[in-house]
C-alpha cells in the first residue's frame, strides 16, 4: 500500500505542476456548462419575445390602412416607417420583417374584395420566427374580426363561417425546451469522464517511457502492479476532479438560468448531482483502466494521443443519439459500461425516479469489468514489452 | 556480488545474448566492454530486473534477478542507459522519490539527500525543476537517485556517455569511492581507455558471448599484447 501511495503522490504532484493536466481537469469541464448556459439563455431569450413585451414592425404604405395600423398598435406592435427597398432590407437583416400594403389596398378593402397584404420575411433567419409568427397572428385576428363584422352586417351569424374550432392540447410539462437541455448533460458528463484524466494516463505511462525515466523507475523494489495502480489512482483523481468541477458548473448554470427570465424553470436538485457523481465513480475507474491499457501498448506518446483522442467519441455517441431519441431503460442496458450510466444520469438530471436494480447492475457490472481491465493492465505492466511499448 | 551464468535472450528471433557468463566481486570494479550491439545493455537489464532471460541465471548477492526481484532490487543501484528525469520535479524531489520507494523517509532520508547533493556538487540547481538541466546535471540527479539507498551493488550503463571531461572524471572518482567502500561495481563502456583506467576486472563481450575475461594484466599476458585496445580488437575479431 505504501508504495502505491508514494507513486500516486509523486504523479499527483508532478501533474499539478502541469498546465495541460490542469486545463483538462479544471478549465475544460467548465466550458460545457458555459456553452450550455449560453445556449439556454439565448434560446430562452428568443422565446421570451412571445410574451407580453412589444415587438416592432416596419410598415410600407400604412397610410392606406389607418384602422389596421391602430389594430396592430393596440396589440402591442410598435410601427416603424418602412424602408425604401423592403426586400433588400429583410434579406440584409436590417429589418426582421416588413409589412407592405400595396397601392390598391384601400380600394379593394372598401369594395369588400379580398385586399392583399405582403409580409416580406426571411425564413432562413431563425431569430425572426417569433416576430413573424406574432405579426401574422395579429393580422389573422384582424382578418377574422373584419369578416365577422361584415357577416353580422348582412344578418348572418359569424359562427356559420367557422365550421371547425381546432384546439391543440399540450400535455408536455411546459418544459420541453428544458428537457432538451437536460438530455444534453449525459453526453457532456460521459465525455468528461473519458477526457478529464487522459493527459495523466499518457504522461505516466507512454510519457514515462518516452522520457527514459521508466527504466530506472522499474529497478526500484516495487511490484509492477503497484506502479500501475499508483498511476491509475492519480489518473482517477484528476478525472474525478474534472467530473466534480463539471457537475458544480452545471449546477451553478442551472441556478443562474432558472433564476433569470429565460423561461427555463428547471433545476435538478443537489441530490441528483450527488447521485450522478456516485453512479459515475465506477465508470471513471473504467475509463482510467482503458486509458492505461492503451498507453501501455502504444509505442509512443503520439500514438497514445491519437487513440485516446478518439476514445471519448465512442462512448458519448449513444448519449448524443439519446438527446433526440429517448429510450426506455432496460436492465440489460445497465450491463454495458457508459450506456447504463448515460441512461441513469439522464433520468437523474430529469428528476425522474431511478430503479435501484438498475443502479446496482450498472455499478456492479462496470466495477467488475473495470477489475478485469485493471488485472489485464497489471499483466501488461509485468511484460518485458513495457520497456519498449507494443 | 553479481553473477551471470549462461544467459540467453532473443528479441523477435534475433539473439542478443548467447550464453553470457561472468561474475563481479565485492570491492572490485568490473567493466563490461564490447562493440555496439554486443549485449552489454541487455545483460545489465536482466541483472537489474527489467528484462527476463530466456535461459540462464542472473543473480545479485545470491538472489535470482527473475524470481527474487524484490530482494535484488533492494540491493542494487542502477544508472541505465535511459536516464530521463521528470521535467517538473526538482533534483531533490527526484532523489526523494527513489529514496521513498526504497522504504526511506523522514530525517534519515533528508540527510542522505543533503549528503548526496553535496557529494555530487548539485547545490546550485538541486531546488530547480529538471527542465533545462544540462547533460552533466541530469547525470548527477540520475546518480543521486541510484545511490540514495546506499546499495551494496551498483550497475552503471555507459555512465560517462556524452559527458564533458570534468564530469567524466567526477564519475570515475565516484566509482572508485564506491569500490573502496567494499561494494560491488559493474559498469559498461565502449571506451577502452576508461575501462583500463578504472577496472580491476574486464569482461569483453562480442555478439552475445564473453570472449575474454580477467584483470587487465591477465588479458595483456594471455594475448601477448601491451595495448589493451589491441587485446580488445583481437578478441572481438576472433569472434568474427
Amino acid at each position: 500500500m505504501r508504495n502505491i501511495w508514494i507513486v500516486f503522490a509523486k504523479e499527483t504532484l508532478d501533474n499539478l505542476r502541469d498546465r495541460r493536466s490542469l486545463y483538462l481537469g479544471l478549465i475544460y469541464p467548465v466550458i460545457g456548462a458555459v456553452l450550455l448556459g449560453m445556449l439556454v439563455s439565448f434560446v430562452g431569450g428568443m422565446f421570451r419575445g412571445q410574451g407580453t413585451s412589444s415587438i416592432s414592425l416596419a410598415v410600407v404604405g400604412g397610410d392606406q390602412a389607418p384602422e389596421l395600423m391602430d389594430f396592430l398598435t393596440g396589440n402591442g406592435i410598435d410601427l416603424l416607417p418602412g424602408p425604401n427597398a423592403p426586400r433588400q432590407a429583410v434579406r440584409a437583416g436590417s429589418a426582421d420583417a416588413v409589412l407592405v400594403i400595396p397601392d390598391g389596398y384601400a380600394e379593394d378593402f372598401g369594395a369588400m374584395r379580398p385586399a392583399s397584404l405582403d409580409m416580406v420575411i426571411n425564413a432562413t433567419r431563425l431569430s425572426t420566427v417569433i416576430t413573424v409568427s406574432r405579426v401574422v397572428g395579429v393580422l389573422r385576428a384582424y382578418d377574422r374580426e373584419i369578416g365577422e363584422t361584415r357577416l353580422r352586417n348582412h344578418g348572418i351569424d359569424p359562427a356559420v363561417a367557422s365550421p371547425l374550432n381546432i384546439r391543440s392540447i399540450n400535455v408536455g410539462r411546459s418544459r420541453n425546451l428544458a428537457g432538451f437541455f437536460l438530455n444534453m448533460l449525459p453526453p457532456f458528463i460521459i465525455f468528461t469522464i473519458f477526457v478529464g484524466g487522459v493527459y495523466l494516463a499518457i504522461d505516466t505511462t507512454s510519457g514515462e517511457r518516452e522520457r527514459g525515466s521508466l527504466e530506472p523507475l522499474l529497478a526500484n523494489p516495487v511490484a509492477r502492479w503497484e506502479f500501475m495502480l499508483g498511476k491509475a489512482m492519480a489518473t482517477f483523481l484528476f478525472t474525478l476532479t474534472a467530473v466534480l468541477v463539471q457537475l458544480l458548473a452545471f449546477k451553478l448554470m442551472f441556478e443562474l438560468v432558472s433564476a433569470g427570465e429565460y423561461g427555463v424553470k428547471v433545476n435538478p436538485d443537489l441530490g441528483a448531482f450527488v447521485g450522478v457523481l456516485l453512479i459515475s465513480l465506477p465508470l471513471v475507474a473504467f475509463a482510467v483502466a482503458l486509458q492505461i491499457i492503451v498507453a501501455t501498448v502504444s509505442r509512443s506518446i503520439k500514438e497514445t494521443q491519437t487513440y485516446l483522442g478518439l476514445l471519448p467519441l465512442l462512448p458519448s455517441l449513444p448519449g448524443m443519439i439519446l438527446v433526440f431519441v429517448p429510450l426506455k431503460a432496460q436492465v440489460w442496458m445497465m450491463t454495458i459500461p457508459t450506456f447504463g450510466q448515460i441512461l441513469l444520469i439522464g433520468r437523474l438530471m430529469r428528476s425522474e425516479p431511478v430503479a435501484w436494480l438498475h443502479v446496482v447492475v450498472s455499478v456492479g457490472m462496470t466495477g467488475l469489468i473495470t477489475g478485469l481491465l485493471l488485472y489485464f493492465a497489471a499483466y501488461l505492466y509485468d511484460r518485458d514489452q513495457l520497456l519498449f511499448g507494443g | 556480488m553479481i553473477e551471470v551464468e549462461s544467459l540467453w535472450k532473443s528479441f523477435n528471433g534475433v539473439e542478443a545474448l548467447r550464453g553470457i557468463g561472468f561474475s563481479a566481486r565485492d570491492g572490485e570494479i568490473t567493466g563490461l566492454i564490447g562493440p555496439n550491439g554486443a549485449g552489454k545493455t541487455t545483460t545489465l537489464r536482466i541483472l537489474y530486473t527489467v528484462l527476463r532471460p530466456d535461459q540462464g541465471l542472473a543473480s545479485v548477492d545470491g538472489f535470482d534477478s527473475t524470481r527474487q526481484r524484490r530482494q535484488v532490487q533492494q540491493r542494487i543501484g542502477v544508472l541505465p542507459d535511459n536516464r530521463g528525469l521528470y521535467p517538473r520535479l526538482t533534483a531533490r524531489e527526484h532523489i526523494r522519490y527513489y529514496g521513498r520507494l526504497h522504504g526511506l523517509n523522514g530525517d534519515q532520508l533528508e540527510s542522505r539527500i543533503d549528503r548526496l547533493i553535496e557529494r555530487l556538487g548539485m547545490e546550485d540547481f538541486c531546488d530547480r525543476r529538471a527542465k533545462g538541466y544540462s547533460k552533466g546535471q541530469t547525470l548527477k540527479v540520475a546518480l543521486g537517485r541510484a545511490l540514495v539507498h546506499e546499495p551494496h551493488n551498483v550497475m552503471f550503463d555507459e555512465p560517462t556517455n556524452g559527458l564533458d571531461i570534468a564530469s567524466s572524471r567526477a564519475v570515475r572518482q565516484l566509482i572508485r569511492e564506491i569500490r573502496d567502500q567494499g561494494r560491488c561495481v559493474l559498469f559498461s563502456s565502449h571506451i577502452m581507455q576508461e575501462v583500463e583506467a578504472l577496472c580491476d576486472r574486464i569482461v569483453v563481450i562480442a555478439e552475445g558471448r564473453v570472449v575474454a575475461d580477467g584483470t587487465p594484466e591477465d588479458l595483456r599476458q594471455s594475448t601477448g599484447r601491451a595495448d589493451l585496445e589491441d587485446v580488445f580488437l583481437r578478441a572481438v575479431a576472433v569472434e568474427d
